[in-house]
């Protein structure tokens, strides 16, 4: 008796959350679907995991584009609309910025975020709110055209805004509002989600995380991400879809120039119409297409072309007080020597010590997150993949562990309390721990850098010259709205949404 | 609005664009297969490995040492102290996979000839593969497995720099690769290994151990029987013998037979030690199942009806009350890939999509969410009602 069905309408290869998203939505459309993981659970970094009795979660910090109950975001909605229901808590502040003159907390919308400025820097509330409804302008303009493509012409007369600046990284178009450093100190600390310095970064890019994340705030499932992991998988194998773990995928069967299925690890070979990928394009061009000359030489360009983007360094504790007990306060603090931006990013190119850490305390938003009397921390840094590219096996244990100690040494003088006294459990995560669990090439996260020369604007004009081998889709951090477990969801369903375009097409071409 | 100038701003899109292109046109049409990172997590994580035995030795009157060697001729992969080696072996029709502490130290693994070495006791009646092992295994016999699974090992982020190993029996071998890497110059640690044994013939690696030369290891070997010509320690692990032997800031790490563990939960209780400074090994699988607390005990002698799901595939076989998921699916020569069999690692999750199970509360390492959507880890989940169940194809 067989394990497959002879034929699936398309495979989706990676059971995280742009490829359940896919799943999810293809299904709805009636499809006939296979999601194959590697691993033994759904969500890839979005997970948790159990050490000493306690669960931890492996990676989220926030999520975006959820939104309250009765006013959702796109991704928000997109759970609610396919029954995936999500036990969401609202994350209590946006942030505590811990840089050069300022220890301040800063909390979500848009008036009371530019208020939290203006009491640290007088004056600059007309100008700050001014430049957050900028950002929020050009974010529902990309959530418009997402959905509804329009002429050029057109776009300038509905979307300005969003045209007129599309051209300019952040940094040029911040200095268009003149306003002093240290307010445009307090408007950067949530570039480590976007991972590029300011000069670089688009500033559509910069837009949508401001609006979406001052705006509307953020949210964490109550049961760690793999609450929403497991939800989506769960409601996608209710709907039909068949999800096989353990499966790793060797290669994707190409004939004609047109994918026909996939063969995994164990050998199986499955034939699909389609195949959604979510396995690095870099990956995929140079060891998974068989034969390997049906991947033409421009997709090897333009893999060259592109810049991996972040990758994570993590030290995950569970301390043996409670938050108040070591005095801290709150959710998030993003703690750093400097807020240039592009100073930090050059830095990250090394192996530390590092300069602009994120530490989040799950407990402060979820009080049952860990055991009576105990407290979660975790300390996160997001290297370029550069330095950890030298690192050599024999060496590894030595290099994450001195990394490990700069980091938790720093936050304990933050603190005022030696958090080495208080460690429960501690789990380092590295570069090398997301490419042992995901595969991801190089360990990296946030797929392909946000750059002036890889622009989101210009992602989605090209996006269709880009497609190399008929019938195959990726979804993931590497496609065109990068980074962050929001995006994924996002990318994944532009997959889905690319392939039932074309089924309609070929419905429509053979009629 | 304005930027910077209307012309600048309107074009930024396709200057924006043609950036890209250019990007791509310029860029290297030489593939890049290589990853680093990839590389690193090979040595450390290869996989499955295949091992060969090369030579199997007497490691006290009851327990043997077995040898292994790489197949394909490498070294061992990287390694920390105190984990464990899962060995696949192939009874009849069923794979079985055990898990067994690498008693060998992580840098004999790096030497020429890399090996890594188990040691396994003779069972006294309730473990199969531990008497395989000690009647049947000869140099020559291949065994996939896995190298370096577990969390017991020495973390100094974590751990006091003076560790007191408490041992029982077999739970010696973590300790003693702990123990060889102490005195090799590779581990930073200080140890203490306070082992009890019932005769000092009992005692499992008692030559190896006695030839370690360091003076920052220190074996304590404890004896409870009734042996006159014995100068050392006598009794079992208490709380005062381990007072005797401790430092002012000490980790204790644990691991031996679970009534040990039991025994010592309390002894260390007397101690006022934080939590934690005490790391436990794994339990293991259940002795006997019936004895935990809220087992329905008149279930034990039922055999329920498993309807296993791999793919599209449905299979049903026989399972026992008494026994775990793991264990009906290993009898009925269905794989099922494992790894501590303690319900910690998840290699087993799985599942359950009809019927009931009880599951053994001192190996209940689930997920929040995994609990709600009825997934067990298969090793520690026994059935109380007939099942139907969904697990990896392997």
């Amino acid at each position: 008796m067989k394990f497959y069905k002879d034929h699936y309408d398309v495979i989706v290869i990676g059971g995280a959350l742009a490829g359940l998203s896919a799943a999810l939505m293809l299904a709805e459309k009636g499809k006939d679907v296979l999601v194959l993981e590697r691993h033994n659970l759904p969500g890839g970094i979005a997970s948790s995991f159990v050490r000493g009795g306690i669960e931890i979660e492996a990676s989220l910090h926030e999520m975006m584009s959820i939104g309250e109950k009765n006013n959702r975001l796109k991704v928000g909605k997109f759970f609610d609309d396919m029954g995936v229901d999500v036990d969401w808590l609202k994350v209590p502040e946006a942030y505590h910025a811990s840089i050069p003159g300022v220890e301040a907390t800063f909390h979500p919308g848009l008036e009371t975020f530019a208020k939290e400025v203006d009491e640290q820097v007088p004056g600059t509330y007309g100008k700050v709110l001014k430049l957050l409804q900028l950002c929020d302008t050009v974010f529902n303009s990309v959530n418009e055209l997402s959905i509804h493509p329009m002429s050029k012409a057109k776009m300038l007369l509905k979307h300005e805004a969003f045209v007129k600046t599309a051209g300019y990284s952040t940094q040029e178009v911040i200095d268009s509002f003149h306003l002093p450093q240290k307010a445009q100190d307090l408007l950067a600390p949530y570039w480590i989600y976007v991972g590029t310095g300011f000069s670089e970064l688009p500033f559509t890019i910069f837009a949508v995380l401001m609006a979406d994340y001052i705006g509307y705030g953020s949210f964490l499932p109550r049961k760690f991400s793999h609450e929403m992991s497991l939800k989506m998988a769960e409601r996608a194998e209710e709907m039909g879809v068949q999800i096989e773990y353990r499966q790793q995928v060797d290669k994707i069967l190409v004939k004609d120039g047109r994918v026909t299925g996939v063969r995994t690890a164990r050998g199986d070979e499955i034939s699909a119409d389609y195949v959604i990928c979510s396995a690095y394009p870099n990956k995929v061009y140079t060891s998974m297409i068989e034969p390997a000359n049906a991947v033409p030489t421009e997709a090897i360009k333009m893999l060259n072309g592109r810049r991996i983007s972040l990758t994570a360094f993590s030290v995950i504790m569970i301390l043996d007080k409670t938050a108040e007990e070591l005095g801290i306060k709150d959710y998030s603090v993003f703690h750093g020597d400097t807020m240039d931006t592009d100073e930090l990013y050059r830095d990250l190119k090394g192996l530390g010590p590092y300069r602009y850490l994120t530490c989040i305390c799950h407990n402060l938003a979820n009080p049952d997150a860990t055991p009576a009397g105990t407290c979660s921390y975790s300390i996160t840094t997001l290297p370029r993949v550069d330095g950890w590219k030298t690192v050599k096996a024999e060496d590894y244990d030595t290099v994450r562990r001195t990394v490990a100690k700069q980091m938790i040494d720093e936050m304990s003088k933050y603190l005022g309390v030696n958090l080495m006294d208080h460690i429960l459990e501690i789990v380092i995560e590295t570069p090398m721990t997301v490419n042992r669990y995901t595969n991801a090439w190089n360990g990296c996260i946030y797929g392909y850098a946000h750059t002036m020369e890889d622009h989101i604007v210009a992602r989605l004009q090209t996006a269709e010259a880009e497609s190399f081998i008929k019938g195959l889709e990726f979804s993931g951090a590497h496609q065109i709205s990068g980074d962050g477990m929001g995006p994924a969801v996002t990318n994944g369903r532009k997959a889905a949404k690319n392939v039932l375009d074309a089924m309609a097409a070929s419905k429509e071409a053979a009629k | 609005m304005k930027i910077k100038g209307f012309l600048k701003d309107v074009t930024g899109a396709s200057r924006v664009t043609k950036a890209r292109l250019n990007a791509f046109q310029t860029a290297s049409a030489q593939a890049e297969k290589t990853d680093p990172i990839a590389n690193v997590v090979k040595e450390w994580h290869p996989g499955k490995t295949e091992l060969r035995v090369t030579e199997i030795r007497e490691a006290s009157k009851t327990a043997k040492t077995v040898r292994f060697e790489r197949v394909d001729g490498k070294k061992m992969p990287y390694f920390r102290a105190g984990t464990f080696v899962v060995l696949d072996f192939t009874i009849g029709d069923s794979v079985i996979s055990r898990p067994y502490s690498i008693s060998s130290a992580p840098y004999e693994g790096r030497l020429g000839n890399g090996y890594l070495e188990i040691t396994v006791r003779r069972s006294r009646g309730d473990g199969f593969i531990a008497d395989h092992i000690n009647d049947n295994v000869k140099p020559g016999d291949v065994f996939p497995a896995l190298i370096g699974c577990g969390q017991f090992y020495y973390e100094p982020l974590r751990d006091a720099k003076h560790v007191v190993a408490l041992a029982g029996g077999v739970g010696i071998t973590p300790f003693a690769s702990m123990a060889k890497e102490v005195a090799n110059g590779t581990l930073d640690m200080d140890l203490t290994i306070l082992y009890g044994s019932v005769f000092s013939d009992d005692i499992v690696m008692k030559k190896e151990l006695d030839a370690i030369k360091s003076n920052r290891v220190h074996i304590v070997h404890v004896l409870s029987g009734d042996e006159p010509d014995w100068d050392g320690e006598r009794g079992f692990l208490t709380a005062e013998l381990i007072k005797k032997y401790a430092a002012e800031d000490t980790s204790y790490f644990i691991c031996g037979p679970q009534a040990m563990y039991t025994f010592l939960r309390e002894e260390l209780k007397k101690l006022d030690i934080p939590q934690r400074r005490i790391r436990f090994e794994v339990f293991g699988q259940a002795k006997d199942i019936t004895t935990f607390a809220g087992y329905p005990t008149e279930m034990k002698d039922k055999t329920f009806q498993l309807t296993v799901r791999r793919g599209i595939r449905e299979d049903v076989i026989p399972a026992k009350a008494t026994e775990s998921i793991v264990v009906a699916l290993e009898r009925a020569g269905i794989r099922i890939e494992t790894a501590c069999r303690s319900g910690e690692c998840g290699f087993c999750r799985t599942k359950v999509i009809r019927g009931s199970v009880y599951i053994c509360p001192e190996n209940d390492g689930r997920r929040a969410a995994d609990k709600d959507f009825g997934y067990v880890h298969a090793c520690a989940a026994y059935p109380t009602s007939d099942l139907t169940i969904k697990i990896p194809i392997e």
